[in-house]
């Protein structure tokens, strides 16, 4: 319906467009422009200019605390970092003191020894478990080696074919020559 | 349906407004074509830059601006049973430079750098240069695994005289604080990996993983705060716990280097093993190497010859003979023998180590005197292979899988090749090879009542690269000889250090029951015996209580008196007194075994012929 009603409208302004195109523009509705009325200008620009101000003024304290904070954290980790790696020098000098070996050669710079036998001491009765026996230097082993020794080859294992099982059956009397050399036996 | 378009291009034919300014329309216009260029242009540059090769684009801005920089894992401690460190990391820095920076000011800095830091001055000037091998543009290592202190000092000197682009990052290094102390069990770690011991075969436990870091830097090197940077945080290593008593075995390792050097011996080894558990508390290795310093040492030494090297045990092998036929219920420790100074047998003779007629040897005296005779006439009593399968109940011839690679499984003769021949030399311990953890192993299971428990070097459990399960907490036990052939055993080999029917009075310890055995092989060298030998000891303290087994090999001594209970014994006494002190362990205060050692009329049954 609407539509219908719609083209018939159309048509007929296209035919007065046709007929007198100067008296439809005329006849036309249009909107009259609203009188402007004129703002101040200069809270306007006084507002900007604070935002802006205010922007950038915050933005540098921003950037600048920011910049403080990393300077003081870049400070603070070296420090953190330089007291780890003294904590850890601190920790390596502590466990080359606590080296079985070092404590060993100072004891026995001071004049210790490890003694021979052990011994037992019950405390509360003062008995004694075991044969306590004076400590001399026997039990304490040399620290350090006299001379490096050249490495021999490695000793091969047992052949257990029948060309060795005949090589043993001719040695086999072997330790027999060494028992000179024993003063006990194997 | 067609709508009228609002018309921006203007009304040609209405008055004009603005004429001071131009008309809108044209202003309009001039602006949209400008726009429209510009966007042009952006667009072409965007299709540029997409559509044609758009990779090597972004690999080239990579490559101009990305650091990825690798964050090392912090590797896995290997600790002694008590905590104290074997092989530990320290906190160590990279030193990294930035090429671009420092090519300009290379010579100086290298000379700098190379003096502070120990290093090779053209190689310093390479990598400043940026010719070095692997180098990018912005990134490239001047020196790795330096001790924090000493980098920072290095960079602080560098950065005082003004230098620029010199980087510091993390970079764990590995320390060794106990140097020669168990380096044959911990092994170390060379500039590109582990090369042996534990550090090698647990390498998976103790590595680790590494993390990456990514991230963008300016024209300068210096690093953008804000710019595009990935992390992957890195996994640190497990730490691996050792039953190994560090000071037990220094003490053990300057024992046994003070005897193989008073011998003038080849090499030798000593263990001390907790009885109850099969933990090994010592695997000492003579000669061994520093580990924080292994090229010092030859090859050959930087391993566990414990593990690695097999011999024939000689007459500690009497205790899994004599034990397995006690079990089988073929003789007791009062077996009366009648033992001839040689025995002939198909094609070969058997002597004992010192010459004598025929003597009435109880089966203890067998022992205490080490008779190779009495023992092969007393196994003559074996069914046929039931030998064999006690040996193999007691390991021989097995890995005994303790986390070290590279071990030996040892030799034992399998059952198609057990000749009657072959039996005769098992029973005194030739013909057949072990390793000497194999072999504490066996003489353990009799201290332990006869039952045997695989040896432990890990405390808890750990995984090896092959995928093993070793550790404490996997050591199955299993039961060889009854408690009754143990216990006669353990009798028999009181009689060892007694002064007056034994061998070894060298191994006595005053106040303490002690039982061993005493060895001396001749060596196999390459496969034939060339009259050098390997002496032992093995036994366990207190006898009748036992708390520890201790066996000590010296192979080949040349120098002075030579024997199982000379040259091994007092590293045994010594080694064996330490470890009773320094656990505690009192004395058990019952009598020592008084077992006859030999019988009939007119001779001492608690004596030696």
């Amino acid at each position: 319906m609407s539509s219908t009603a719609a083209t018939a409208a159309r048509s007929v302004r296209r035919l007065a467009a046709w007929a007198d195109p100067v008296a439809l523009r005329r006849a036309r509705l249009t909107v009259v422009p609203r009188p402007r009325a004129r703002a101040p200008r200069l809270p306007f620009v006084a507002l900007v200019s604070a935002i802006l101000l205010g922007g950038v003024i915050g933005l540098l304290m921003f950037n600048t605390s920011m910049q403080q904070a990393a300077f003081v954290e870049n400070k603070l980790s070296v420090q953190a970092s330089n007291l780890a790696a003294r904590q850890q020098a601190l920790q390596s000098d502590i466990q080359r003191l606590n080296d079985p070996q070092t404590i060993a050669a100072k004891a026995q710079a001071q004049g210790m020894v490890i003694p021979l036998d052990p011994a037992v001491l019950h405390v509360p009765d003062g008995k004694v478990d075991g044969v306590p026996t004076p400590a001399t230097a026997d039990n304490t082993p040399q620290l350090w080696k006299h001379q490096p020794k050249p490495t021999a080859p490695v000793a091969g294992g047992t052949s257990t074919s029948t060309k060795s099982t005949d090589k043993l059956a001719k040695q086999a009397d072997a330790p027999k020559h060494h028992h000179k050399l024993a003063a006990s036996a194997g | 349906m067609r709508r009228t378009e609002p018309r921006l291009d203007g009304n040609s034919d209405e008055p004009s407004r603005g004429t001071r300014r131009g008309s809108p329309s044209l202003r309009l216009r001039v602006g949209f074509v400008l726009i429209a260029m510009v966007l042009s242009a952006f667009g072409a540059r965007l299709v540029q830059l997409q559509g044609f090769d758009p990779h090597a684009y972004a690999q080239a801005a990579e490559k101009e601006n990305l650091v990825t920089q690798v964050l090392p894992a912090q590797r896995g401690e290997i600790l002694d049973r008590n905590g104290e460190p074997l092989a530990d990391s320290a906190d160590g820095l990279m030193i990294t430079a930035d090429p671009s920076v420092t090519a300009k000011t290379a010579p100086a800095l290298a000379t700098l750098l190379a003096n502070k830091l120990n290093l090779d001055y053209t190689s310093v000037l390479t990598d400043l240069q940026g010719k070095a091998k692997g180098a990018g543009p912005h990134f490239v290592y001047v020196a790795r695994r330096v001790p924090a202190a000493k980098a920072k000092a290095a960079v602080a000197a560098a950065e005082a005289k003004g230098f620029k682009g010199l980087y510091t990052a993390d970079d764990p290094i590995r320390e060794y604080p106990a140097k020669d102390v168990a380096a044959n069990i911990v092994g170390f770690l060379g500039t590109d990996g582990p090369l042996a011991g534990l550090e090698q075969s647990l390498n998976g436990e103790l590595a680790g993983k590494d993390g990456k870091e990514t991230y963008e830097v300016a024209d300068q090197g210096t690093r953008l705060p804000l710019g595009p940077s990935t992390t992957v945080k890195p996994v640190d290593g497990t730490d691996v716990h050792l039953t190994i008593d560090r000071d037990l075995q220094w003490y053990a390792q300057r024992v046994l280097q003070q005897a193989d050097e008073k011998s003038d011996a080849l090499n030798g080894m000593a263990i001390v093993m907790d009885v109850k558990t099969g933990e090994v508390l010592a695997l000492a290795d003579d000669p061994t190497f520093d580990a924080s310093d292994p090229s010092a040492s030859p090859k050959a030494d930087r391993g566990a010859r414990s593990l690695s090297e097999v011999y024939e045990p000689g007459s500690v092998e009497k205790i899994l003979t004599l034990s397995s036929l006690i079990d089988a219920g073929k003789v007791t420790d009062r077996t009366k023998l009648s033992v001839p100074g040689e025995l002939h047998r198909e094609d070969t003779v058997i002597h004992d180590w010192f010459p004598h007629g025929i003597i009435p040897f109880t089966l203890a005296g067998v022992i205490a005197q080490s008779s190779n005779i009495g023992t092969v006439l007393a196994s003559d009593r074996f069914g046929t292979g039931q030998l064999h399968s006690y040996l193999e109940k007691f390991g021989l011839g097995q890995r005994t899988n303790v986390g070290l690679t590279g071990e030996s499984p040892g030799i034992l003769p399998s059952m198609s090749q057990w000749t009657h021949e072959i039996q005769d030399r098992v029973d005194f311990g030739q013909s057949v090879s072990v390793n000497a953890l194999q072999e504490i192993s066996a003489v353990n299971a009799v201290a332990n009542g006869g039952v045997r428990i695989d040896p432990s070097l890990i405390l808890g459990k750990a995984v090896t690269n092959t995928g093993q399960v070793v550790g404490t907490d996997v050591a199955t036990s299993h039961r060889v000889v009854s408690q009754k052939a143990a216990t006669q055993m353990m009798k028999m080999m009181e009689r060892v250090p007694d002064p007056k029917t034994g061998t070894a009075p060298q191994t006595q310890i005053p106040g303490y029951r002690v039982a061993g055995k005493t060895g001396t092989a001749q060596r196999a060298v390459n496969g034939r015996y060339d009259g050098s030998l390997t002496v032992s000891y093995a036994g366990f303290a207190p006898a009748d209580n036992p708390r520890f087994t201790v066996y000590v090999v010296v192979n080949d001594p040349r120098k002075g008196a030579i024997g199982g209970g000379v040259t091994a014994g007092p590293v045994w006494q010594k080694i064996m007194s330490f470890a009773l002190r320094r656990y505690g362990v009192p004395p058990t205060n019952t009598k020592p075994s008084n077992l006859p050692t030999m019988w009939g009329k007119g001779v001492n049954h608690h004596g030696r012929p």
